[in-house]
């Protein structure tokens, strides 16, 4: 089993640059290259260091490189995967972020932009509907959901605060909860 | 210039560990940035949103590189990238070590279960804030409602299809794109 710094970075490489649209993409790539190519970890585990990656704070796709690169290579193979992961799309933005700036005040740039900006409020607007049909779905979702949304709207409130709040609220109520249940 | 370094590097970090939730979790943290600093324009932010859909990588990592880059240049972006994966990989590791079988515990249940609805309710503050600006009223809250109707009309055009299809942000990127020429030239 070849699980060198290098061969671990490559491999992430790899799935990092077929990595298009975010979190649960990664899952079927690590399958493939990670469990069934390479072995270094069991399917069971994958579905489990998922798990976890989801639970944890950070960038899901981030956080399960990082988990099965650990998992092959302790901190070298956590390094390698990271750095794997990382690498082509900081260097693709970086590349169109040079371009763009040149380009962007082109009239015929300018209004393909304006049209993207309307396509990325739909996006968003889609994301919130599918996050809305997962989350929002009982008696204390629904307020907390409400209160959350008017207090960002009216007042200047940091993500940071509300995440926080709703994290001490959620733990409190589950408490409350089984109190009651018992 | 190196005090921005290091505000870019401490806003980021506290980034990687409020954002939960997957692809645009750091968005209404990065809309927060725009409002704090003015870093960045919000026109600049969608289009970083935009381009960060487009291209390969985790969403997250890509916006990050790209407001940093868009804040202070190359090193910019480099500190960005860094700094928001720096705490939450040292907690993945140490958990990877810690649990061979991940088991998650009944309070860390319900965090989660709290903090996805809060996680909605950000993204939805965002979504409606920038409906607002490009399309009702052009500014964030603002009455009367006086439509902007070219954007209105791509709106629509571009939101029923994906009522019915699956998503596809590649997709529907690039028809906006094409909208966007076709209809300020008419």
């Amino acid at each position: 089993m070849n699980n060198s710094f290098f061969e671990i970075f490559k491999i992430f490489f790899i799935i990092g640059i077929q990595l298009l649209g975010g979190g649960y993409v990664i899952v079927p790539l690590l399958k493939k290259y990670i469990v069934d190519d390479k072995k270094w970890i069991s399917e069971e585990e994958l579905v489990n260091l998922y798990a976890m990656s989801q639970c944890l704070p950070g960038i899901i796709a981030c956080n399960i490189a990082i988990s099965t690169g650990y998992k092959a290579k302790g901190f070298i193979g956590a390094l390698a995967a990271a750095l794997g992961i990382i690498i082509p799309p900081f260097f693709c933005i970086i590349i169109l972020a040079n371009i763009l700036s040149g380009i962007v005040n082109i009239e015929t740039v300018k209004n393909a932009f304006w049209g993207i900006r309307i396509s990325v409020i739909v996006l968003i607007l889609i994301t919130i509907k599918d996050l809305w049909a997962k989350s929002v779905n009982s008696l204390f979702s629904y307020i907390l959901f409400f209160i959350i949304l008017i207090c960002l709207l009216v007042l200047p409130v940091s993500p940071t605060v509300v995440i926080i709040l709703s994290a001490i609220t959620a733990l409190i109520s589950g408490q409350i909860r089984r109190k009651i249940n018992d | 210039m190196i005090k921005l370094y290091f505000l870019l590097f401490t806003e980021f970090l506290k980034i990687g560990v409020f954002a939960l939730g997957g692809g645009y979790a750091t968005l209404p943290f990065l809309y927060y940035l725009q409002g704090q600093y003015n870093w960045f324009t919000l026109e600049e932010l969608t289009n970083m949103i935009a381009v960060s859909n487009i291209t390969p990588g985790p969403i997250g990592i890509n916006m990050a590189t790209y407001t940093g880059f868009t804040t202070a240049g190359i090193l910019g972006s480099l500190i960005a990238t860094f700094a928001i994966v720096l705490i939450p990989s040292i907690i993945v590791m140490f958990m990877t070590k810690l649990y061979s079988k991940f088991q998650s515990c009944k309070s860390v249940n319900d965090i989660f279960w709290g903090l996805r609805p809060a996680a909605c309710a950000l993204l939805a503050s965002i979504g409606l804030k920038l409906l607002f600006q490009n399309i009702i009223t052009e500014e964030e809250w603002a009455f009367p409602i006086h439509f902007n109707y070219q954007a209105l009309i791509l709106f629509l055009i571009l939101i029923i299809p994906f009522s019915f299809f699956k998503k596809n942000p590649l997709l529907t990127i690039l028809l906006g794109a094409i909208g966007g020429i076709i209809i300020k030239s008419i």
